[in-house]
C-alpha cells in the first residue's frame, strides 16, 4: 500500500481510481484482467487465492500457449496486485474475508453460482456485511437459466456458443479459431464498465449493488450484427475461401515470402487498367474475360487464378513498393513478430515498459485518459506474498495472524 | 428523453461518429439512461445503408444493423462544414456532458472538432475519441476499420488459422463492438474524474489497441520472444482433449478440458470407452500429448456415431467442460441467451427482439429499444432545447446548415 501511495504522489494528478479497494476472488482471465485494469488506474487490488494459487499462474505451461520459460500470462493478469492466500473452505478464513469485505469498495467473483452459494459469497450474502459494496460477478452463461452452473471458458462460451466460430470460417471449412483468452480480455472491458456504473450509482445513492456480465453475452454482443440479423431470420452469407472468391479484386493472395496481401480494389470500375499496369500484367486489361466489372465477376475464378500466380512471384516488400502510391488499396495480414516493433503501436500506447527485468514490456490496457497514465507494472505477486501486510491493514494483530496461520485458514 | 433511476440519466451525449464502434458506445450510454443526440451530415451516417452496401452482411427487409446501433438516439442533421452549423454545434456542446468523435485527425482539425477546440466552449466536457491506429504516429490519419485495424494489423487474423491455411476471417463488426465497451469504460472513468475535480477531459482508444488487448496473451508472449506455433489441422491437434469434433448430425463439439488430470477418466466414461481409461498409450498427460493424433482419431470416430444431443447429455453428466459451435441461427431459440440478457425485447414492431449490451446490474435495467431515428428527425426539437429560436432554426435550414 505504501508503494502505491508513493507512486500516486509521484504523479501530477492522482489516478482516477486511487483510494478504491478491490477484492479479486476470481481465477483465470476475464475477471482478473478487469481487476488489472482497475489497478492500472490506481485501485488497490487484493487478489485472494487458494494456497496453491490461481491456476492461471500455470497457464504458460498450456500447450496451446506460446512456449516460454517466463510466466508471461501471469505478468499480464497479475500486475499491480497484492496476494493473500486464504482457504475459503476453512471457517476462520471467513472471519478474515468478512473483515476485508467490510472495508472493500469492489468485489470481483467468477465462481460458478453453486460455489458462490456454498462459500456464502452471493451478493445477498455479502450485502449485510457491506451494503456499499459494488459486487461484480462474471459467469460463463448468465446468472440464471439451464446453463448457469456450467463453467464457462472463452472458447466455449464467448466464441463457440455465440455463433462466432461457426460464422468466422470459409465455406465448407472447419469452424474458425480463437486465440488464447481473446474473448476473456474483451469481456474484461465490459466488466470494467459495469463496475464503473456501479460506482456511479453508489455515488448517487450511497448504495452498493450487483453488477455483472457473462462471456456468452459478450460473445453475442461481439457477434451482434449477425445475431441481430438472425433474430429476424437473416442469414450470414457463406464466406468463400481465397481460391474461390466472389470478387477476385477484393481477396487475399499469398506472396512469395508467405505473407498474405489483402487486395481491396472496390472501385475496379476506375482502377482496373491502372491495377493491371501496376502488377505488370497489361495483357489482363486486354483480356475479353475481364473487360468490365460484370465480366470480371463472372470470371472471378479465372482472374483469381491469374492473380494468385502473379502475387506468388514476388515478396510482400516488393509488392508494397510496386503498389504504394498507385491508389490501389491493399494491406497485409500483420504478424505479431512485426507488431511488437510497430512504430504505430508505440504511438497508440499499446505496449509499455515494466519494472520487471524478466518481462520488460507488457500489453497496456486499451483505455487512454488525457488526465492520467496507467501505473507502471512491476512483477506480479507470489501466492500469499502480502497475506500478513493485508491483514495488518485490516487491523488484525500479530497474535490473530499467527493463530490464523496455525489454523490453516491463512497461507 | 432521459429516464430517472438509470445510472446515466441526466447526461447529454453528442454522438458525432459514424459506422460502428463509436456509435455502439453511444448506444450503451443510451441504454443506461443518457440522452444521446446523433449528429449527422446531410447524407446521414453511412451505417444507415451498410446492410445493403456490404456483401458480408445478412440481408433482411428490416434494417437491423442501423436499428441496433442507433436505438434510443435522436437525430440532428448539421452540415459541419458550414460556419453557421458549426456555431450551432457550440451551443449544443455548451450544454452537453460527453461528445463521441471518430473523425480521422485531419478532419477534426479542419472542422475544429479537436478536444482543444471544444474545451474552450465547455471545460466540463468529456471528449471521447476513437481512432483506427492512435492519435499520433505515421498511421494516425488512416481510416481504420475493424477488419484492417483490429484484426489484420494486430496479428489476430494471422494467428487465427490452421497450419498452411489462409488467415482467419472475422464476423461483421466483431472488433468494433468489443471496442465499444472500452470506449464506454474510458468515458465512465472520465465521469469519475469530473466528479472528483469538476473538470472535463479527453479520453479515447484505438481499434488497433483493442485488437492487441484482446490477443494480449500472445502479444505479451511475443514481447518475450515466444510465438504461437501454427495451429495444427484437426487430424493432428496438439491436445486431443482441446480440439473439436463433428457429431453424427453435422454439429461440432468443442472439448475444452483444462484440468485433464481430473477429467480424463470421466471423459472416457462419457464417451463410453472405459477401456481407454487405463490404456497405457494414453495413461498420462505426456503420453496423451505425444499420441494426440491417434487419440483424436479415436475421438473423431466416436463423436461421429451419435448426434449432438446425445453428447451434450453424456458430457454434462460427467461434468466435462465442452462447448458447441452454435450457428447464429441457434441464438434466437437459445433460452440461455435470454437468461444471459443477450437477447431482449424491443418496442419496435418490425424488429421485436434485439441484442442487449452485455452489462447487467441489480439496480437498473437497460432502456427498452425504440425505433432508430430517421435522418434529421429531431433537428428542431434538439436545437429548440438548447435555446435556438424558431427563427434561428428556420434561418439555418434555409442556408442548408441544418436539415
Amino acid at each position: 500500500m505504501t508503494e502505491t501511495a508513493e507512486r500516486d504522489e509521484a504523479n501530477d494528478e492522482p489516478l482516477p481510481l486511487a483510494g478504491l479497494k478491490v477484492l479479486d476472488i476470481s481465477s483465470f482471465i476475464a475477471a482478473p484482467a478487469a481487476a488489472v485494469t482497475l489497478a492500472d488506474f490506481g485501485a488497490d487490488v487484493i487478489k485472494i487465492e487458494p494456497f496453491d494459487g490461481d491456476p492461471h499462474r500455470n497457464s504458460y505451461r498450456n500447450p496451446g500457449y506460446p512456449q516460454s520459460d517466463r510466466n508471461f500470462p501471469w505478468q499480464l493478469d497479475g500486475r499491480h496486485k497484492r496476494s493473500i492466500a486464504l482457504d475459503l473452505k476453512n471457517d476462520s478464513a471467513r472471519t478474515i474475508l468478512d473483515r476485508l469485505l467490510a472495508r472493500a469498495d469492489i468485489l470481483i467473483v467468477n465462481f460458478p453460482p453453486p460455489a458462490r452459494e456454498r462459500l456464502r459469497l452471493r451478493w445477498e450474502d455479502v450485502e449485510p456485511i457491506n451494503p456499499r459494496l459494488v459486487y461484480c460477478s462474471l459467469t460463463g452463461y448468465g446468472e440464471t437459466g439451464p446453463d448457469r452452473d456450467r463453467p464457462g471458458f472463452d472458447v466455449s462460451a464467448y466464441f463457440g456458443r455465440s455463433g462466432i466460430l461457426d460464422a468466422a470460417r470459409y465455406e465448407d471449412g472447419p469452424p474458425g479459431l480463437s486465440l488464447p483468452a481473446q474473448g476473456d480480455r474483451a469481456t474484461a472491458m465490459t466488466l470494467v464498465a459495469a463496475i464503473l456504473l456501479g460506482l456511479r450509482r453508489r455515488d448517487q445513492t450511497g448504495k452498493g449493488g450487483w453488477v455483472g456480465t457473462s462471456l456468452y453475452a459478450n460473445g453475442v454482443w461481439a457477434n451482434g450484427t449477425s445475431a441481430a440479423g438472425a433474430l429476424i431470420g437473416a442469414q450470414l452469407p457463406a464466406r468463400h475461401p481465397p481460391d474461390r472468391p466472389r470478387n477476385a479484386l477484393t481477396n487475399l493472395y499469398r506472396t512469395q515470402d508467405d505473407r498474405w496481401l489483402q487486395l481491396l480494389v472496390v472501385r475496379d470500375d476506375r482502377l482496373w487498367e491502372k491495377f493491371c499496369a501496376a502488377i505488370d500484367r497489361s495483357d489482363l486489361a486486354a483480356d475479353p474475360r475481364f473487360a468490365d466489372r460484370p465480366q470480371r465477376r463472372a470470371h472471378a475464378l479465372d482472374l483469381a487464378a491469374e492473380l494468385r500466380s502473379v502475387f506468388a512471384a514476388r515478396t510482400y516488400a516488393e509488392w508494397e513498393c510496386a503498389l504504394e502510391g498507385t491508389g490501389i488499396p491493399f494491406g497485409v495480414i500483420g504478424r505479431l513478430t512485426d507488431v511488437i516493433e510497430d512504430e504505430q503501436a508505440r504511438h497508440a500506447g499499446i505496449f509499455v515498459d515494466t519494472t520487471n527485468p524478466e518481462i520488460p514490456r507488457t500489453v497496456n490496457n486499451p483505455i487512454r485518459l488525457g488526465f492520467a497514465t496507467p501505473r507502471p507494472a512491476g512483477p506480479p505477486p507470489a501466492v500469499g506474498q502480502h497475506s500478513e501486510e493485508i491483514l495488518r491493514e485490516a487491523a488484525f494483530d500479530e497474535a490473530e495472524i499467527e493463530a490464523l496461520k496455525k489454523s490453516g485458514a491463512l497461507g | 428523453m432521459t429516464e430517472t433511476g438509470l445510472p446515466l440519466a441526466g447526461l447529454r451525449v453528442l454522438d458525432i461518429s459514424s459506422f460502428i464502434a463509436a456509435p455502439a458506445a453511444a448506444v450503451v450510454l443510451g441504454d443506461w439512461g443518457a440522452d444521446v443526440i446523433k449528429i449527422e451530415g446531410p447524407d446521414g451516417d453511412a451505417n444507415r445503408t451498410i446492410m445493403r452496401d456490404s456483401a458480408n452482411y445478412p440481408k433482411a427487409e428490416v434494417d437491423y444493423p442501423w436499428q441496433m446501433d442507433s436505438r434510443n438516439k435522436r437525430s440532428l442533421v448539421l452540415d459541419l462544414k458550414q460556419p453557421a452549423a458549426r456555431a450551432a454545434l457550440d451551443r449544443l456542446l455548451a450544454v452537453s456532458d460527453i461528445v463521441i468523435c471518430n473523425f480521422p485527425p485531419p478532419v477534426r482539425d479542419k472542422l475544429k472538432l479537436t478536444y482543444e477546440d471544444m474545451k474552450k466552449v465547455n471545460p466540463r466536457l468529456i471528449y471521447a475519441s476513437l481512432t483506427g491506429y492512435g492519435e499520433t504516429g505515421p498511421d494516425r490519419d488512416r481510416p481504420g476499420f475493424d477488419v484492417t485495424a483490429y484484426f489484420a494489423r494486430s496479428g489476430l487474423l494471422d494467428a487465427q488459422r490452421y497450419e498452411g491455411g489462409p488467415p482467419g476471417v472475422p464476423v461483421p463488426a466483431q472488433g468494433d463492438r468489443a471496442t465499444a465497451m472500452t470506449l464506454v469504460s474510458s468515458i465512465l472513468l472520465a465521469l469519475v474524474h469530473r466528479m472528483k475535480t469538476g473538470e472535463g477531459s479527453w479520453v479515447g482508444t484505438s481499434l488497433l489497441g483493442n485488437g492487441l488487448w484482446s490477443c494480449g496473451v500472445i502479444a505479451q508472449a511475443a514481447l518475450v520472444g515466444a510465438f504461437l506455433p501454427p495451429r495444427p489441422p484437426l487430424d493432428r491437434p496438439r491436445s486431443a482433449l482441446g480440439s473439436i469434433y463433428r457429431t453424427a448430425d453435422d454439429r461440432w463439439i468443442q472439448l475444452t478440458i483444462v484440468r485433464e488430470d481430473k477429467l480424463w477418466a470421466p471423459l472416457c466414461r462419457a464417451l463410453g470407452k472405459l477401456e481407454l481409461i487405463d490404456d497405457p498409450r494414453f495413461a498420462e498427460i505426456d503420453e496423451r500429448r505425444r499420441q494426440s493424433a491417434a487419440l483424436a482419431a479415436i475421438f473423431r470416430e466416436l463423436f461421429a456415431t451419435k448426434p449432438y444431443d446425445h453428447w451434450r447429455e453424456a458430457l454434462a453428466a460427467q461434468e466435462i467442460t465442452f462447448g458447441v459451435i452454435s450457428r447464429p441461427q441457434d441464438i434466437p431459440d437459445d433460452v440461455q441467451a435470454v437468461h444471459a440478457g443477450a437477447v431482449i425485447e424491443t418496442a419496435i414492431p418490425a424488429l421485436p427482439r434485439t441484442i442487449a449490451n452485455p452489462i447487467r446490474t441489480s439496480f437498473a435495467e437497460q432502456r427498452i429499444a425504440h425505433t432508430a431515428p430517421k435522418l434529421g428527425q429531431h433537428t428542431d426539437e434538439v436545437l429548440g432545447e438548447v435555446g435556438l429560436t424558431a427563427d434561428e432554426i428556420k434561418g439555418l435550414r434555409s442556408s442548408g446548415a441544418v436539415r
